[in-house]
């Protein structure tokens, strides 16, 4: 057991779990992180860390704050304490043209794509912070999602949801990301796409980028995540290995029906 | 069968939508009133005059010209105009008078020029404040006209860039309506610095003496054009096209285009935002000052009140083309100033803006969203 003391408020479940790293090297750490939206404090003292090329995700009931952590990483939120550290790189403060750079990427829950754009545009927005759009990354994006080439010059807008939703991530891979933040990639998604969509993002994580994720369909989450927390009403209320907190009752009981 | 059907089809839309019937109906007494007019027939049994008359084909188009001059340049103001609206969420009422920032900018350097190279010799003062009128043409001094032109540009963005950094930067996050008030402010200290040096008398500055004037034959007439107004067709055109080809084919275009699409995601992709405001600034505001050196060229007069008075035009243009549609305020500009023009055909000339507000009403009736509207440009 590595014991730095930064679970202190993560609760009994994580007891039994294996040896999680939690030093500074971590892909991303958070620490103690106080943030919300103008006066109203919205997380608490949480404290989060993905590795290289770990697949973590959050989940928990509706309003628990779940995005709020991902839009605070990405400067989008009123932080009012504690510390973001990606890459080693303290990014409280930095405004994200400028997070970019650090080899984040963001893949927000709506409006994720730009609709009067074509496929082809969006993508090419993705590359902004480039001189050039770089045309391996664009081949890699098509060879992931082979339908984004064939509909690169249709406007996005006209996409269906899945394809939308794909177009979200391809655009956010453009610039080869360490790690890659989704909120709700499965939201809005027809039901026999939603696990092509996992799939989907395995591959991705594979392929060495870690992946923070935040889903509203807790246990198709944690079957496929390394690693999970479970957020409640803006605090760590546990964290595990997916497996673990799968099968964990009081997790079972009260976040997953059962 | 067919006539019946298209019988009951039209019984059904004179009954369930009367407004449609009647605006139908008058759509089709002033199409036919055209054609008649052109054709020179008039029916008029008992002595009441019911339709047509006497209208040259070649007046007609000249209407239509004149139509498609003013439509170019309101077309042209409003692409700033729906672009700032498109990124910045807000209508700026200050346009108008950078549109005649724009025209004092543009030929207070025409002037200048003029007075070094013609020969001529007013006291500078004269020069300075077009006291000396009527001074150049595109003839007598193209280079005064062409660096005009530029400058138009140039000081219209440096005044626009100055104004954002000061105004509106600051206040960026604080909503459309404050915002729209601010601009109004803005507009009133432009118009009235302008009056504070130049006054408030219009002043004649382009010299039409010696341009030369063309004759587009139609029907059984002519259209008078002269060098001025095609400089102005040519120019507005150009810069159209160069605005497609910025907003198409360039990243600067295409980050507007999405910046107007969804501002959050523009952030998060790492576009530069503050940057790309700036550049929306720089190109709508140098449009607008263009334009408005270019009226100028064509009408010949100056005034403090010009950009005023064409914005209430460039409002119902980019409205109707749906507001933050860059396309759309260049097609809804020239409808208006078409629509504007041709209604002298049965209208007084005072009330022409009625004739373009009216088209305005009538489309958005059926279309609120505008002709464009929907379609994001930029």
């Amino acid at each position: 057991m590595s014991s730095t003391g930064d679970r202190r408020d993560v609760s009994d479940a994580s007891v039994n779990a294996i040896d999680f790293i939690t030093a500074d090297e971590s892909l991303l750490r958070v620490e103690n992180l106080d943030a919300g939206y103008g006066d109203l404090r919205i997380l608490e003292g949480i404290d989060m860390n993905v590795e290289d090329g770990e697949y973590v995700t959050i989940v928990g009931p509706n309003g628990a704050g779940k995005s709020t952590v991902m839009k605070s990483i990405f400067g989008l939120t009123n932080q009012m304490g504690g510390t973001i550290k990606f890459d080693g790189e303290e990014v409280s403060g930095k405004k994200p043209d400028n997070i970019i750079h650090l080899g984040l990427g963001y893949v927000p829950q709506s409006d994720n794509i730009f609709s009067s754009l074509s496929v082809l545009e969006n993508l090419e927005m993705g590359a902004y912070i480039l001189d050039e759009v770089p045309q391996d990354r664009l081949e890699e994006v098509f060879d992931r999602f082979p339908i984004l080439e064939e509909r690169q010059s249709q406007k996005a807008g006209t996409l269906s949801g899945g394809q939308q939703q794909m177009l979200a991530m391809g655009r956010a891979l453009m610039l080869d990301p360490d790690l890659l933040m989704l909120d709700e990639p499965s939201a809005g998604l027809a039901p026999d796409l939603v696990e092509d969509m996992f799939d989907r993002i395995d591959r991705i994580n594979e392929a060495g980028t870690a992946i923070l994720m935040v889903e509203q369909n807790a246990k198709v989450a944690l079957q496929r995540c390394d690693r999970g927390y479970v957020l409640v009403q803006g605090q760590n209320r546990f964290m595990d290995s997916g497996d673990a907190l799968l099968n964990d009752e009081q997790v079972r009981q009260e976040f997953l029906g059962g | 069968m067919e006539i019946a059907e298209r019988y009951s089809a039209g019984k059904r839309v004179l009954v369930e939508h009367p407004a449609v019937a009647l605006l139908g109906a008058v759509l089709l007494y002033l199409l036919s009133d055209l054609i008649l007019k052109t054709a020179n027939v008039s029916i008029a049994p008992w002595g009441v005059h019911l339709i047509g008359g006497q209208l040259p084909v070649s007046n007609l188009g000249r209407f239509v010209l004149d139509g498609l001059i003013v439509g170019l340049v309101v077309g042209l103001a409003g692409v700033g105009l729906s672009m700032t609206y498109g990124i910045l969420n807000f209508a700026n009422f200050a346009h108008g008078d950078y549109i005649t920032t724009g025209a004092f900018a543009g030929w207070l350097t025409a002037y200048i020029i003029g007075f070094l190279t013609l020969p001529v010799d007013p006291p500078f003062g004269d020069i300075f404040l077009f006291a000396e009128s009527s001074l150049v043409s595109v003839v007598n001094a193209p280079v005064a006209i062409v660096l005009g032109l530029v400058a138009s540009g140039l000081g219209t963005v440096g005044v626009v860039l100055l104004l954002d950094r000061w105004v509106y930067r600051p206040m960026r996050d604080k909503g459309g309506i404050p915002l729209l008030i601010a601009s109004i402010g803005v507009a009133l200290a432009l118009r009235y610095a302008i009056v504070f040096v130049f006054g408030t008398s219009a002043s004649g500055v382009t010299s039409t003496s010696d341009i030369p004037q063309f004759e587009i034959p139609l029907g059984d007439g002519r259209i008078p054009l002269d060098l001025h107004e095609i400089t102005l067709i040519v120019a507005a055109i150009a810069l159209m096209f160069g605005v497609h080809f910025l907003l198409q084919r360039t990243k600067l275009g295409k980050a507007m285009r999405a910046m107007a699409d969804n501002k959050d995601l523009a952030q998060v992709t790492g576009i530069p935002t503050e940057r790309i405001i700036r550049a929306t600034w720089i190109i709508g505001g140098g449009l607008a000052g263009v334009a408005g050196f270019l009226i100028v060229l064509e009408r010949g007069v100056i005034s403090f009140n010009m950009g005023w008075r064409l914005l209430l035009l460039i409002f119902a243009g980019v409205i109707l083309g749906g507001i933050g549609s860059v396309y759309g305020a260049m097609a809804g500009g020239i409808i208006i100033g078409i629509a504007s023009r041709v209604s002298l055909v049965w209208i007084p000339s005072d009330f022409a803006r009625v004739a373009a507000f009216t088209v305005m009403i009538l489309v958005l009736l059926y279309r609120p969203e505008g002709l464009f509207g929907g379609v994001k440009t930029a």
